[in-house]
């Protein structure tokens, strides 16, 4: 089992119907009789949801309370590429997506970075190339991922140009030949028509004969055009079919205006008839290829014989597909091969940088600087420089038999064996705090640890000025750490209302456990995940004192300077001491 | 952490530098230390993998060609075994190194290599970390341990790093920038360290 560093989780406000108890819930009965009514579960399962460790909350400096990724509201200030670092500004975020439109792509299979590599053409073999192309010595580039060693060559894509990889990309269908554009789409059903004649069913059959051969299948763009053409000119001419479903009016899924309203949806109104027509009549389906309608290729016996002669590794996971940008480029869904053979290049996700409000007073309490260079903050209340930290350290005092081995992190903790632990409490503010500590006599839980906290109440003197903090480095032997510390760990004693020892802006206090024993009783449960971890929930209250208008310089003209005000703040923290030994 | 070291085991220089005699330093000339960095023995630091080709801009100062071939700022912390190697590529047909500079702050864990371009400032690098060629770390990353960083990926800064290849997992909060502060760990090495830090 690995080892457990200490730990200390400090819970959020928002959570507040958790942390003024659970009292209807019977499923984890909390041990604390009489004074402490409503002790905080940390193994409750809402707990997960509002302990944080201290590095994680924030802090509101106008509702004077704590903070948690829960509960702020931000707000994106800069979008942009994790690898190439450049700005995305939100009026591109709507025309191209968000994920980044220069060079910057992913590896398909192992999610490396690719870069763009010039291919080395070897040298052309003069009975497959015509002479002019022989002349022309022409070096086009690839993908390729510097981890697993994939190429875009691997599914037929190469670029002519190093840069502007993301466009070309767009415009490369798997295995090289090129996405048509709106025009040569156009030319392209043209000539269809042509060769087929005005009749949609040879038309069809042109298509078909198509398919059959692996010629041109439709991709999705094609059919989506042919289809927005042939609906066009359907509601040009709504007069031109009537197929029976003019019964059924504006409702069928035939009519003119239930169309032109759900093309609404997809062209922003373009399309939209100024109802005149409408009433005409129904329209017809689309019959042929070049009315967008696609048939659905049920023969997938190919496929299947590919899948059968392929490894378990060469099909693509669910999370590689879902990863893959829509691709309007290749041919209908319907199909569509899962094959690692099939994945494309892609694009980073923009990240963002995001400032945070308050969800109360809705004032900001984080904001970075809007340039994705600079790592500085304008605003940045974090709750670190509000509230003490807590850290937490094993002491092994000599026993009755000698002194003891010394104390090693992670080490298991021997059931029903008194140990002690040195909590020591940072105060990083400029007043001196005075912290009342509450822990219920046995933690929570199916295996009740006894828990003492020798000292609970205590002051801590204020965090001095940096300065100090600067001539402690220069003058380091005599700093104030050691300067109470007399002599070496053993010689102290554990004391009830003693603190364990003091420094510039910091105590420790000694709080003694005796882990529950782990042994199960018949018709217990098995032990469940975690449940050998010695948690304390442990209830702490500072209370300072601050000048009055000091940090507050709007609180009007008529203040009194010597007058102090009294400040508190209470919260529900975990303190994660170790596991219990098995057995 | 409070191991303490026998006797003599670092070599501190004038700028505070504190280097293990057991450690490998290769190319001295060409290790740029900005000072306050303390080298753990057995860690191996390249700076005879020197560019070969100087870039087209600075061959007009023919007199003091530009040799660094890893600079490291001010409290940076190599841990034990750890390596640091300049990466090296093709450049206009001929093969060269080029320099590795790491900003103020870096911790690189035991047994890690390290062949990035640069790494910026307050990055920390756990243990058994590769950092693949021309990787770009920049400020206020850390990577867990076991990390492979592959050549040439680019990490913004704030990221938490972890996986073989690297993806981003996490983000680093906003109170956790000052546990990037290496200046406390500085003090705890060296040939008379004070005692451990409660
Ligand atoms: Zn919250
Ligand atoms: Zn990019
Ligand atoms: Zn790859
Ligand atoms: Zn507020």
């Amino acid at each position: 089992m690995a080892p457990l560093n200490p730990y200390t989780y400090i819970q959020c406000p928002c959570s507040d119907s958790a942390s003024l108890g659970r009292p209807t819930d019977l499923t984890s009965p909390t041990s604390a009789d009489g004074d402490e009514d409503n002790t905080f579960d940390p193994r409750a399962p809402r707990a997960n949801f509002s302990l944080y460790p201290l590095e994680y909350l924030l802090y509101c400096e106008d509702c004077h309370q704590i903070r948690c990724p829960r509960c702020i509201a931000e707000e994106i200030a800069t979008y942009y590429c994790p690898s190439c670092l450049f700005e995305v500004p939100s009026s591109n975020l709507k025309s191209e997506g968000n994920r980044c439109t220069r060079s910057c792509f992913q590896c398909p299979i192992c999610i490396g970075p690719l870069s763009v590599t010039s291919i080395e053409t070897p040298p052309p073999s003069s009975t497959l190339l015509s002479p002019d192309h022989a002349a022309t010595p022409h070096s086009t580039y690839s993908l390729i991922c510097s981890y697993c060693n994939w190429s875009s060559t691997e599914i037929g894509i190469q670029f002519d140009k190093p840069n502007g990889i993301h466009a070309q990309l767009a415009k490369l269908r798997n295995g090289g030949a090129s996405r048509l554009t709106a025009k040569e789409r156009k030319e392209r059903r043209k000539e269809l028509s042509h060769r087929g004649g005005e009749a949609a069913v040879a038309a069809a059959a042109a298509v078909a004969a198509n398919e059959s051969s692996g010629g041109q299948d439709v991709d999705l763009e094609t059919q989506f055009a042919n289809l927005k053409l042939f609906c066009n000119s359907q509601l040009a001419d709504p007069s031109a079919a009537d197929n029976g479903f003019s019964s059924l009016g504006d409702l069928g899924f035939s009519s003119p205006s239930s169309l032109s309203r759900i093309m609404n949806l997809y062209t922003g109104g373009k399309l939209h008839d100024p109802r005149a027509k409408s009433k005409l009549g129904a329209m017809r389906e689309a019959l042929a290829a070049d009315e967008g309608l696609l048939e659905s290729n049920l023969n997938e016996s190919s496929l299947i014989t590919r899948l059968h002669q392929s490894d378990f590794l060469d099909t693509a996971s669910s999370t590689q597909i879902c990863s893959q940008p829509p691709n309007l480029g290749e041919p209908h869904l319907h199909g569509a091969s899962r094959f690692n053979s099939s994945l494309r290049p892609v694009p980073y996700l923009l990240r963002t940088k995001r400032s945070k409000r308050c969800p109360v007073c809705r004032h900001i309490i984080s904001k970075p600087e809007a340039k994705v260079q600079t790592t500085r903050f304008r605003i940045r209340l974090v709750a670190g420089s509000y509230i003490p930290s807590i850290s937490i350290r094993r002491l092994n005092l000599p026993g009755p038999n000698g002194p003891a081995a010394p104390a090693i992190l992670g080490d298991l903790l021997d059931p029903l064996k008194p140990v002690h632990f040195l909590l020591t409490f940072k105060n990083p503010i400029f007043e001196s705090l005075k912290v009342t500590l509450g822990a219920p006599a046995t933690t929570p839980g199916r295996f009740p640890s006894k828990v003492t906290v020798l000292c609970p109440q205590f002051d801590i003197d204020a965090n001095t000025d940096v300065w100090d903090e600067a001539l402690k480095d220069n003058d380091r032997e005599s700093s104030s750490r050691s300067r109470r510390r007399a002599g070496t760990e053993s010689q102290f004693q554990v004391e009830v209302g003693k603190i364990w020892e003091r420094g510039r802006n910091w105590v420790s206090i000694v709080v003694e456990v005796v882990p529950a024993s782990l042994k199960l009783e018949a018709g217990q449960d098995v032990l469940k995940e975690d449940e050998d971890v010695l948690e304390i929930p442990m209830f702490v209250r500072i209370e300072w004192e601050v000048e009055n208008g000091g940090d507050d310089a709007t609180s009007g003209p008529g203040r009194d300077k010597d007058q102090k005000e009294k400040r508190e703040l209470a919260y529900w923290c975990v303190l994660g001491l170790g596991r219990i030994k098995q057995g | 952490m409070s191991r303490r070291p026998p006797r003599g085991e670092y070599i501190e220089t004038d700028t505070g530098n504190k280097v293990a005699r057991k450690a490998t330093l290769v190319g001295t000339q060409n290790i740029m230390l900005g000072g306050k960095t303390v080298i753990q023995p057995e860690v191996m630091i390249r700076g005879d993998l020197i560019r070969s080709i100087q870039s087209s801009s600075s061959s007009s100062s023919s007199a003091t060609p530009n040799n660094t071939a890893v600079a490291i700022g001010r409290y940076c912390f190599l841990s034990r075994a750890s390596c640091l190697r300049p990466p090296g590529r093709l450049y206009k047909g001929a093969f060269t190194y080029m320099p590795l500079r790491i900003g103020d702050h870096v911790f690189v864990g035991p047994s890690s290599v390290i062949q990035a371009a640069s790494i910026g400032n307050h990055v920390h690098i756990g243990a058994r970390v590769v950092v693949g060629e021309f990787a770009i770390i920049k400020d206020y990353v850390r990577v867990l341990d076991e990390t492979v960083i592959p050549p040439n990926m680019v990490i913004p800064s704030f990221s938490i790093v972890a996986g073989q290849p690297a993806r981003v997992i996490g983000e680093v909060p906003e109170g956790g920038h000052e546990a990037f502060e290496l200046r406390e760990l500085y003090k705890t090495v060296g040939n008379n360290p004070p005692p451990a830090a409660a």
